[in-house]
């Protein structure tokens, strides 16, 4: 039985790893053949061109979390985090990619709500990873807004951070069909996104990781994604 | 010469269009199988350039759909997408003769002069 399991881990390390290698042709094709026109026509989006190295350069960054978080659990240190903090640095991150896409990015960080003990540095990585695959996916919809929100509420599970929009493929279906069809064939979620969703199945392995889970969930009339963190009542009161 | 092009990445569908543009073809810019038809219906295009990998319904789908209207059976379709070729197999035959795919050119190892003289291969440009 363990045995099984772990082959069936191994599997779906090696399909993520497979994801992450096809997700990457996309900015190194945009890369290639940017820099192609420029030859052409003697005019270089150097500013695209950056944007996009450091989107391909955060996709690696976060698998490498994953994988390290997921080999070595000590180095998961927790410390007080403001989830709206998060939030707010996340969309300065995916700032750049979203104008290349046309996606606006808006932050809905009403109420206040106290801080959560978790690893700040994994669930940005999670937040910005799940963002990059988002935002890469949505011009590519039909007839989807073009606006993302990175919001943060309160459920009774507890204190939800996410990212939403106005499209119903951001669904706990679609997202549990694609973690099935992830070991056997590229595009595992067909119905959100044209690529290998390496993004969304990199922040799925950090969240894990972390002991946290990737969901489906709703924020005002939005469809999205994001996990729910637990408040810390002992922070609270200091 | 009218060249529907089927990208669904909004970046790459950007370079691609205006190097198009550059060699002298009008270009229709869509994200999506669903977009591709209605593009077709409307502008009734000499060309296609095709991305297999698309949300919903894949590219084969649309070629399907597009073959099956007897004004867009000769239209040329060159695949040009991130799957490559080998993937197929056994289907190869299929995709080549059945839907009658003109050229393929692998996305990643294609440049941008590759894919507009494939074009201009079977829709030159007007002088």
């Amino acid at each position: 039985m363990q045995a099984q399991a772990r082959a069936t881990d191994s599997i779906l390390s090696q399909q993520l790893l497979l994801n992450v290698a096809e997700q990457l042709k996309i900015p190194l094709m945009q890369i290639a053949r940017s820099a192609e026109q420029g030859q052409l026509t003697g005019k270089t989006d150097l500013t695209a061109i950056q944007s996009t190295a450091d989107t391909a350069l955060r996709l690696l960054d976060s698998y490498a979390l994953g994988v390290r978080l997921s080999l070595e659990p000590q180095l998961l240190q927790l410390e007080p985090v403001s989830v709206s903090s998060v939030l707010y640095d996340t969309g300065q991150a995916l700032d750049a990619m979203a104008k290349s896409y046309g996606v606006a990015l808006e932050l809905s960080l009403h109420g206040r709500y106290g801080p959560v003990m978790t690893h700040r540095e994994g669930l940005e990585a999670a937040l910005v990873s799940l963002g990059s695959a988002l935002i890469e996916a949505l011009p590519a919809m039909e007839g989807p807004q073009l606006t993302l929100q990175l919001a943060t509420h309160r459920s009774r599970y507890g204190i939800v951070a996410g990212l939403y929009a106005d499209t119903k493929q951001f669904t706990a279906k679609t997202l549990q069909k694609g973690r099935l069809l992830q070991a056997t064939t590229r595009q595992p979620l067909i119905g959100l996104t044209h690529t290998s969703g390496a993004g969304i199945f990199v922040a799925d392995a950090i969240l894990t990781a972390m002991q946290l889970n990737l969901t489906a969930s709703r924020h005002s009339k939005l469809y999205g994604f994001g996990t729910v963190l637990q408040p810390n009542p002992q922070m609270q009161l200091v | 010469m009218h060249v529907l092009l089927i990208e669904p990445d909004r970046m790459l569908a950007e370079i691609y269009r205006s190097s198009l543009v550059r060699a002298g073809h009008t270009v229709t810019p869509c994200s999506s199988a669903q977009a591709g038809v209605l593009a077709a219906d409307q502008h009734c295009p000499d060309a296609v350039v095709l991305e297999l990998q698309l949300i919903e319904h894949s590219g084969i789908e649309f070629l399907y759909e597009f073959r099956s209207y007897k004004e867009w059976q000769d239209i040329p379709v060159i695949v040009h997408s991130q799957v490559p070729s080998h993937e197929f197999a056994g289907n190869w035959q299929m995709l080549m003769q059945q839907l009658t795919i003109t050229k393929y050119l692998y996305k990643p190892h294609a440049s941008l002069q590759n894919l507009v003289a494939a074009v201009n291969d079977f829709a030159p440009a007007v002088a």
